[in-house]
This record gives structure tokens, sequence and C-alpha cells, in this order.
């Protein structure tokens, strides 16, 4: 199966979504859920999600706090602020509007 | 991004880091760790071998080492790294020339330090709210009116016919005040929708207070019903004043101040309940204020607070004291009205609500057309910093004292500034070499601005020490034997610090920011190929360094002729020809008066004590008045001569025997009051030259009757002496007419009395027995205010003491850092110049034709600093007009005077170096080559 990368500027966007959707979740589980509501397409780049992460912390989008997985591992989990919904709804915003646009001109005849 | 939500990030990346870079590389390692481990699950759970896994899962993180340093990044953690590799190279580099580091940390010091310690009064004095709870919802109850003034004919021109309080000209609103009769404080009682509390104020006199026997004085304030729940403060103990205490006909009661209670009592804890006798009055003190709780005035901190109705009977004894009558006066202002707006309502719209309402009943307090067209209009202002009396009297003395130290500090920032660009050019191979191997400007400039800055906070930090000195320094100077300057602690709070570190920042960036361009503009090839780092022609760095130089040698100027204008103020101050003897003369009061002495009795009672005090061994002579001749009040009054129209610009002073012969002031025609003058002979006057001016056109008056007052305690006198003139009161304002009445003789009692004695030595040693003398009287009667006649004059003059002694440092210390300055930059340029002196000595140049060719260049900038100094000095010293005496401020010597000096330690400053150049060997420095 083809695997992408995923295009520029969106990683942000896609790490708010699946945190909005499932609350609490450590870096493995968020890469994770990207591949597989992507059907494995987008493919998250280890070395893009935690700088990522980190700057989303510092814009404070996000919160991290240490717990436990189910097999007693430490892990940091995530959890979206209301900043960082707030952020979600206006990447979201802007997305469609790009590809609405993209979507016009590759359908021009 | 929004400021907030910048500072919010800001404060996350400040928590991280402090959290500790080890610890959080330490969690980031453990968190992709987990990832790897993972990851490698799920590629064994799809069949691929565990070493595959592995690799596999190791592989896609990349280089860890390049994700960290990316993440440090995010979290601006190189920038931090750079910085502290800034600083270590900006101290390595300052401790290599320790000479420059000390003369620039010292001046900077002193400029910051010396404006710390301004602001921090200003913090005190001007920006400090009350320690009550929402300050900002107070406000102040104010009026304007066109005219207040009611001397000449037509008498009263408004409905203020009486007022007891102070009142200010403010420019283009007219005069203003403060005070209000007491049916305008009911009418805005019974008025007060926009206030949830309206309350009232109003300061005692003096006090007599008994506790426990013994006998002080105190200050006071009489405070309405509804002041303490107003302001809604608790008590330390006890309760406060409730609207049940101040009716008329309520019990006596009082709150004391923290530090009354203290100091009496030993804490709140035994206060409460006691009994103290508050002038002749035995009142019971219910409660205690809170410590910080000083009431409503910053320039009065009461020590009893009483029910304002109490006022009758504590001060009620005086002709003009209070009368019950006083509550019903309308015309009669007084009172000071403060209130507590309601949540949600603003003091324009209070003020829009009330002042229609003040306007209306004012209206029908007036009888006559003058004052229906002069009616005084209401105004709220904001009161969280309470009553302004004290903000008004020292903002503008404040303010020019900061622009002053604001000057000082623009000087040593302009000298660094110097210094750094000479620095700079020898520094020009550094820079070249640095940039040639590829360092960036902006790179190089943020370095030699953080030397800079650098230097600036060592500056700011010896320069909080300075400020915590100076603080101690001013408070003296402003206090100026004030003892009631209590209230007010500026001390080193955060405000002030932080002031003195933006102003380190400031500066660092200000003389450090031209001098890192300029360096960082260096043209690289050329300045590499230069033998040695001083030879170059830095023509841009000359010319900006003489721009600094001329700039500081024009801001020197402003202050020396400041500092002239002052010390002349002072002298002719001093100069004034008092008419008196003020050498070896000792005054203290005392007020019997307030302990039930009264009528006839009272008399006698001052002049038994007069004798003793007569008596004693090393005292001359001694006599009193019923207030101090010179620096004290006044009283006016008016007079009626047989003949001439009737006015009340004569003062007069109730005196005792021998007050003449005691003062010295000398008897011109006739005899002075003596012990022949009692309560039943022949009531005299003796009156001063200015009187007899006035109203006997230079003739000799001996023989002629006057009438002092006009109303029903009116006293016909006959005028057996004149005196010489000799000011009464306000030492500034010329001498006014005066007679001087018998004070056993006098149509107006006196209360408080001040003795004079005339010492044969040191007046203060008599001071000891003086007070036995007065205790043995009557020990129930303090004696306060003892003080020499000389220290009482030089107390009025404190602040124009203050200006001269602080101006004139100021303007050495500016002429100082500026004549430095000069000095450094000169010996610069003509170190630079070693070669060319040299050739011009080799050829024949005499050493004069050299000392010559640098002074000249030193005296030019110094004329064009002068140049553009005089016209601005004529220009602005107009603004410190009010604080002048005796001169125009554009007075020809001060500002002669300030060029000469100016232009002498100029020439000093630049010889030095001239004639260090005209001492140049050719052949070394030809050789040097």
């Amino acid at each position: 199966m083809p695997r992408d990368e995923i295009p520029p500027g969106t990683l942000y966007m896609l790490i708010l979504r699946v945190l909005a959707r499932s609350g609490e979740m450590h870096g493995y589980e968020i890469a994770k859920s990207i591949e597989l509501l992507s059907r494995d397409i987008l493919q998250v780049e280890e070395g893009s999600l935690y700088p990522a992460l980190q700057r989303m912390l510092i814009k404070g989008w996000v919160k991290a706090e240490w717990g436990v997985t189910v097999e007693n591992r430490r892990a940091r989990y995530y959890r979206l602020t209301p900043a960082g919904r707030k952020q979600l709804e206006q990447e979201i915003l802007q997305f469609e509007r790009v590809i609405g646009a993209i979507t016009r001109v590759i359908q021009a005849s | 991004m929004r400021f907030t939500e910048w500072l919010e990030e800001l404060g996350r990346r400040v928590t991280t880091l402090f959290s500790g870079r080890a610890h959080f590389d330490h969690e980031m390692e453990e968190e992709m760790r987990l990832h790897r481990d993972l990851r490698a699950r799920d590629l064994r759970d799809d069949g691929a071998t565990a070493e595959e896994a592995y690799y596999s899962a190791q592989r896609r993180f990349g280089n860890s080492l390049r994700l960290r340093e990316e993440i440090h990044q995010a979290w601006g953690w190189n920038w931090v790294d750079g910085l502290i590799l800034d600083l270590r190279y900006a101290a390595r580099r300052l401790r290599q020339s320790p000479g420059f580091t000390a003369i620039a940390v010292l001046t900077l010091a002193l400029g910051i330090g010396a404006s710390s310690a301004i602001y921090s009064f200003m913090d005190a004095l001007l920006l400090r709210v009350l320690p009550v709870p929402d300050p900002k919802s107070l406000v102040v109850l104010k009026w304007h009116i066109a005219t207040l003034d009611d001397s000449g004919p037509i008498g009263n021109r408004s409905v203020i016919h009486g007022r007891s309080g102070s009142t200010y000209d403010v420019p283009h609103l007219g005069h203003t005040g403060g005070i209000f009769p007491y049916p305008a404080f009911e009418l805005f009682q019974r008025d007060d929708a926009p206030f949830l509390k309206l309350f009232a104020y109003y300061k005692t006199d003096r006090l007599n207070v008994m506790v426990k026997g013994q006998a002080t004085v105190a200050r006071g304030g009489y405070v309405s019903g509804d002041y303490f729940s107003g302001l809604e403060v608790v008590p330390a103990a006890g309760r406060l004043i409730a609207a049940d205490d101040d009716q008329a006909g309520s019990a006596a009661v009082a709150v004391a101040s923290y530090g009354f209670s203290q100091r009496h009592f030993g804490g709140p804890a035994n206060t409460t309940g006691q009994t103290i006798v508050v002038n002749n009055v035995p009142v019971t003190i219910v409660g205690v204020t809170a410590p910080e709780f000083f009431g409503v005035d910053p320039g009065v901190s009461p020590s009893l607070f009483f029910p304002v109705h109490l006022n009758v009977r504590l001060e009620g004894i005086k002709p003009w004291g209070f009368k019950p009558a006083q509550y019903l006066d309308q015309n009669s202002y007084w009172l000071e009205i403060m209130a507590r707006l309601r949540p949600g309502v603003t003091m324009t719209q209070a003020q829009a609500a009330l002042a229609p309402r003040f306007h209306h009943w004012v209206e029908t307090t007036a009888t006559k057309d003058v004052e229906r067209a002069n009616l005084p209009e209401l105004v709220l202002q904001e009161g969280a910093g309470g009553l302004d009396a004290l903000r008004r009297r020292y903002s503008r003395p404040l303010y020019i004292l900061l622009t002053l130290v604001a000057f000082i500090l623009t000087i040593a920032c302009a000298n660094i500034a110097n210094l750094l660009l000479a620095r700079a050019t020898t520094r020009r191979r550094e820079i070249a070499l640095r940039l040639s191997i590829g360092a960036s400007r902006a790179r190089l400039v943020r370095q030699l601005l953080t030397e800079s800055v650098l230097l600036a906070f060592l500056g700011g930090a010896v320069g909080v020490g300075i400020a915590v000195w100076g603080i101690r320094f001013l408070m003296v100077l402003l206090a100026s034997g004030r003892q009631d300057f209590t209230v007010i602690h500026p001390d080193l709070n955060w405000h002030v610090l932080a002031v003195a570190a933006a102003l380190s920042l400031l500066t660092g960036v200000l003389f450090g920011l031209a001098p890192a361009l300029q360096s960082s503009q260096v043209d690289v090839a050329p300045a590499l190929k230069e033998i040695r780092s001083g030879e170059s022609r830095a023509r841009s760095s000359l010319s900006l360094s003489h721009v600094l130089v001329v700039s500081q040698i024009g801001l020197s100027l402003l202050m020396l002729v400041a500092a002239g204008l002052f010390v002349r103020t002072l002298k002719n101050l001093q100069a004034i020809e008092l008419g008196i003897n003020r050498e070896n003369l000792l005054l203290f009061s005392m007020n019997a008066s307030q302990v039930g002495h009264g009528g006839t009795e009272i008399l006698s009672f001052y002049d038994g004590l007069q004798k003793r005090l007569a008596g004693l061994p090393g005292v001359r002579s001694a006599s009193l008045a019923h207030t101090g001749l010179v620096a004290d009040g006044n009283s006016s009054t008016c007079v009626i001569v047989p003949g001439k129209p009737v006015d009340d610009r004569t003062y007069y002073l109730n005196v005792g025997p021998a007050f003449f012969s005691t003062m010295q002031n000398p008897i011109l025609f006739g005899r002075e009051i003596d012990e022949r003058d009692q309560l039943k002979s022949p009531a005299v006057v003796v009156v001063n030259e200015e009187f007899v001016k006035a109203y006997f056109d230079r003739q000799n008056p001996l023989g002629h009757h006057l009438t002092f007052g006009c109303m029903d305690a009116a006293r016909d006198l006959e005028i057996i002496g004149v005196a010489k003139n000799a000011h009464y009161g306000d030492l500034r304002a010329e001498v006014p007419p005066v007679i001087y009445v018998p004070y056993k003789q006098s149509p107006v009692p006196s209360f408080e009395m001040t003795y004079a004695l005339r010492t044969a030595g040191d007046p203060l040693a008599m001071a000891k027995m003086a007070r036995d003398i007065a205790h043995q009287a009557d020990p129930r009667v303090p004696v306060t205010d003892v003080i020499t006649q000389t220290a009482a004059i030089d107390r009025t003059m404190g602040q124009e003491a203050m200006f001269a002694e602080l101006c004139t440092a100021f303007a050495v210390l500016a002429l100082l850092i500026a004549c430095v300055g000069l000095y450094g930059t000169v010996s610069y340029n003509v170190a630079r110049r070693t070669h060319e002196i040299g050739i011009r000595i080799a050829l024949g140049a005499r050493r004069g034709v050299v000392v010559w060719m640098v002074l000249r260049q030193v005296l030019a900038l110094a004329a064009l600093g002068l140049a553009i100094g005089v016209p601005v000095a004529l220009a602005t010293s107009k603004l410190i007009e009010s604080f002048l005496f005796g001169m125009k401020p554009n007075d020809l010597l001060a500002l002669t005077i300030a060029v000469l000096t100016l232009a002498g330690s100029v020439a000093l400053a630049g010889y030095a170096p001239a004639w260090k150049a005209s001492r140049i060997d050719p052949m070394i420095a030809l050789r040097d080559e």
C-alpha cells in the first residue's frame, strides 16, 4: 500500500483533530490514530511529530501530563486546551477554503 | 498575537527553562523510547523479526541529536545559550579595561541612583493610594470659583464669607477649594444617590492631650459618622466612630491611631476604654485603627480621631473657634468631603448628578449680585490617593529634580557612548577579522549591545545602593525640619527597582547602539591592512563624538545656570534684612488656655512665667508674643485711624513687656512696651515705620490714637512708639504695616504664646532650664516648638536650600562627567595623531603652536556647546521662576558665572592632553611606525 507524507502545514490540524476526538493520548497513539483514520495513507514522521507537539505546548494549544499506559509504562499524555480547540476550528476553516480553491482549479474545464 | 498571549507564552518558556534542561531532555528521551518500543512491537506483530523491527523503528526517528536541537530551538534555548556566551565575552572585555569599566559604572550608578531615589519619592508622594479596600472608587469633592478675592471696599465677592482650610489657584479654572459648609454636607448626604457613603474630615488644631497625668501635644482629625465605614477599614481593637457618635450632645469619644496606642498604652489591647483629657475635656478611647491606616490626608497623620461634632467642646473656647451656630452657617466653608461611588457609577456621572444640585443650593446662599455672578461650581476628583495637599506641594519640586537627574543621566550616557566610540575604533581590526570569517553584522551588534547593557546593569546595581542612601538624604532635605513629615515612607519597593532596571536597559541600549552600529560597519579589507589600530581615519565616529561632547557641554551649562539661580535665591533669602537680631534667640510655645487657664488669670500665668524666665542665669532678657515674629503665622486686623479710610491690611502682634529689647528691634521714636503697660493702665500701641508711612504720611504719630478692630471687640489705643521695620510672618513678603499691642490690653485675647529668650551663649543650652521652669509653672501645659530663631528662619528656606544644595551638587557632577568625557576624547584624538604631531614638531613647529592646535579644537567644541546652551537656558529658566526670590530667571550674573565656570573647566580638561601633545618626542613618534 502506498504511503504519503503529510502535506506541510497540516500536521498541527491533524494532531489537534485526533486529540479533540479522543481526549487524552500519548505520542505514539497520536501517530497511530492519524495513520488508522487515514486508512494508512498518511504517515506521521516521528522526526516532525515531537517538535510539533513541543511547539503546540509552547503555543498553549495542548497540555501534557505524565501518566501510565495499560502496559504500565510511563507515558506523556497530551490533551487539548480551550485555545487548542479554537485553533482547530480555525485550521479546519482555512484548510477547507484552500482545498476548495485547489479543487476548483483542478476541475476547471 | 495579542500581548497577553505573548506573555503567557513567555511564561511557559521561562517555567520550562527553569525546570531544568537535563530533566527536560530526560523526559523527551523517555517519551521517544516508548514510541520506538511500541512501534517495534507493532512491526513484530506484523511479522517482522525482532531485529528488523528494532532497526526500522529506530530509523524512523532519524538523527535524535538533531531532533533534540530542533526542540531546544523551538523553546528558544539556543537564544539563551547565545546570550550566556555574549555575557561571558562582555564580562571578559570589561575586566580587560578596569579603568574604563569603573568610570562608566560609577557615572551610570550616580545617574541611575539619583533618578531612582527621586522616583521613589514620586512613587510615595504622588502615586501611592490609600491603604483601604477599593481605593479607586473614592472621590474628593471640590469646587472652582472665578475669584476668591475678598479684599477691598466691596467686601465679600463670593458666598464664601469665611473659610478654614487651604484653597489654591488652578490655571484656567480659577480658584479651587475642597472645603464646604456643613449644610452642603447635609445636602450631599440627602441626595446621595451616586454614593455608597459620603463622609467628612476636618483637621484639628494642635491639641493638648493628658495621658495618665502626662501632658503632650497631638494632632488629630475630626471625622463624620460614616468616615470609617465609608473607607471600609476595620479597627485593630475596639470599635471605630459610628454615626451615633457624631451628633450634637453625643458622649465624648475618640479612636486612637495604632502609633498613639503603642506610644502611650503599650498596644491596642490596653487602649480601648481608657480615658484621656483633650483640651481639658475627658474623652473615652473606644478603639484603635489598623497599623497602616493614617487617615485620608497623606500629609498629616492624626494621632486621634474624634467625631466632627466634638469640635464645639474641644476647640470652642476661642472667639473664632467652633460655635454650634457654625453648623447652620451656609457661608462658612471648613469641612473636607470625600465619598465612595456606588458600584457601576462613574465619577463623571456622579458629578453630573450632584453639580446642578449644589449650584441650586449655593445660589440660595447668595445675598448680593456680585456673589450670584461668582458662584462656586462643584467638581469631583479622584480620591484613591486621598486629599491632595501634599501632592500639590511637592509635585513641582520633584518634577524639577527629576529633570535635573535626567540631565545627569543623559550626560553620563553621552559620556560612555563617547568612550565606547573611542574603544570601538581600537577594536576595528578584531571586528573586521570576525566579519571576514563569517560573523553576521546583526550578531556583532547584538554582542556589542550585550556589553553595554551589562555595563548599564552593573551601574544600575551600584545605583540601587546609591538610591538607598539618596532616599535618606532627600528625606532630610525635603522634610526640612518638619516633624510631621512622617506619613510618607519612600522605600525601595518593586516599582522603584523596576524603574532602576528599566533605566539600566534603556541607557545601555542608548549609549551602546550608536557605537555598536558604527563599529559593525567596518570596511573589512582596509581595516585588516592597518598596521596599528589607531591609525585609521574614522571620520564619522569623530563627528558623532563631537556631537556628544557638544551636547554634554550644553546640558552642563543648563545645570550650572539652574544651580546659580537657586544659590542666588538662597543667598537673597538669607540676606533679607530682618529688623531684629536673629542670633542667640531661643523660641518655644505654650498654650495654657487648653488646660483651663483663662480670663485675667491666664495673663498673670504668662506674666509670671516671663519674669521667672528673664531671671534665669544666662538669659539677658525674655519676652513673649502671640506668635513667632518671623517664620510663623501672622494675624491681620482692621484698624481705624481718624481721618483715614478703613482697611484691613494692617497686621497686629500681641506682645509682652521688653519685646523690642529682647528681639533687638530698635525703637525709633518714643518708648517700647514695658512693665508700665498693665491690664488697667492706659491702652497703648507701638507701630512700625510702614504703618507711619501708610497712615501718617511720615509725620510724627506719637500721641495719636487708633482703634484696633472694627467689630464689637474694638479698643482705642494711644501710639507711644515707632519701631524700625521688622519682618513679620512670611519672609518673602514686603514688611506690612504692623501694630504691636500689649497682650494684657489687646481686644483679641491670646491663647498660645511664643516665648523668646535672648541668651548670653548657645540658646539651645537654655532649653532644658526653660522647660523645667515651664513645667514648674503648670505640668499640664507642654512646651512645644523649642527652636532657635536662626533655625526657625532656616526652616522656611528649606526648599530653597534643598534646591541650591542638590542642584549645585548635580551641576558639579555633570561638569565633572563632561570634563572627564572631554579629556578622554581629546586624549584619544591626540594619541591618534601622534604620528602627525611628531612630524610637525620634527619640521619645527613650536610647542605653543601644538598646544594651541589641540586646544583650539576643544574651545571650538565648547563654544558650540555654549552657543546652543545659552539660548536654551534663557528659554527654559522661566519654568523655575516661581522657585526664585529677588531675581529674574534670566539673571545675568548667574549666566555669566555658569559660562565662565564651564569655559574654565573645559579649557582645563583640554589643556592636559594638549600639553602632552606638545611634549611628543618626534624621534619616538616617528620610529613608532
